[in-house]
């Protein structure tokens, strides 16, 4: 029973921590001839 | 310009600024943003595209050829051009590993050198490689 909490606490515990979730996260151009 | 790009897939927001003729485009966290049209929604409100930077995070894969890859989802991937950083990702292909990169994946040709065709695939310059 004592694992099954655990294992129970484990699981709720890993959906807070934060993911690095793949992504493209900034784009910066630079651009020429803008008015 | 500031309209045009606003409206393409995945961009939250657009910052224009005019004494720096910089753009930063911050993506939507929920959709996918594809730099390639980026590009091509600049060119098209007639603006010339010197230099696109981003930063990104993903996974590391080599395909086949030995050619490394940076894999944001399984169907947008950044072939990586090969330099020293690149190098210093090599041991974290096809791992489980995300990496977060600062690169280059477009530079207008200086010179007399043949214009960039659209067709030509984008290749990343690693220029930082950043740590979690």
């Amino acid at each position: 029973m004592k694992r099954k909490h655990l294992v129970l606490l484990l699981l709720v515990g890993c959906a807070f921590v934060p993911q690095l979730e793949a992504q493209i996260r900034h784009v910066e151009m630079r651009v020429e001839g803008m008015t | 310009m500031k309209q045009h790009l606003q409206r393409q897939s995945g961009v939250a927001n657009v910052d224009v600024s005019l004494i720096d003729g910089k753009v930063e485009v911050t993506p939507r966290e929920d959709g996918p943003i594809e730099p390639a049209q980026l590009l091509k929604a600049t060119y098209d409100s007639g603006v010339s595209v010197a230099e696109l930077d981003m930063t990104v995070t993903g996974k590391i894969v080599k395909d086949t050829s030995g050619n490394l890859s940076l894999q944001v989802r399984p169907n947008q991937s950044f072939v990586i051009a090969p330099n020293e950083l690149s190098k210093s990702l090599e041991p974290l292909a096809d791992s489980a590993t995300v990496v977060t990169v600062r690169g280059q994946l477009y530079k207008k040709p200086v010179g007399k050198q043949k214009k960039a065709d659209a067709s030509t695939p984008l290749k990343l310059l690693i220029l930082e490689v950043k740590k979690e």
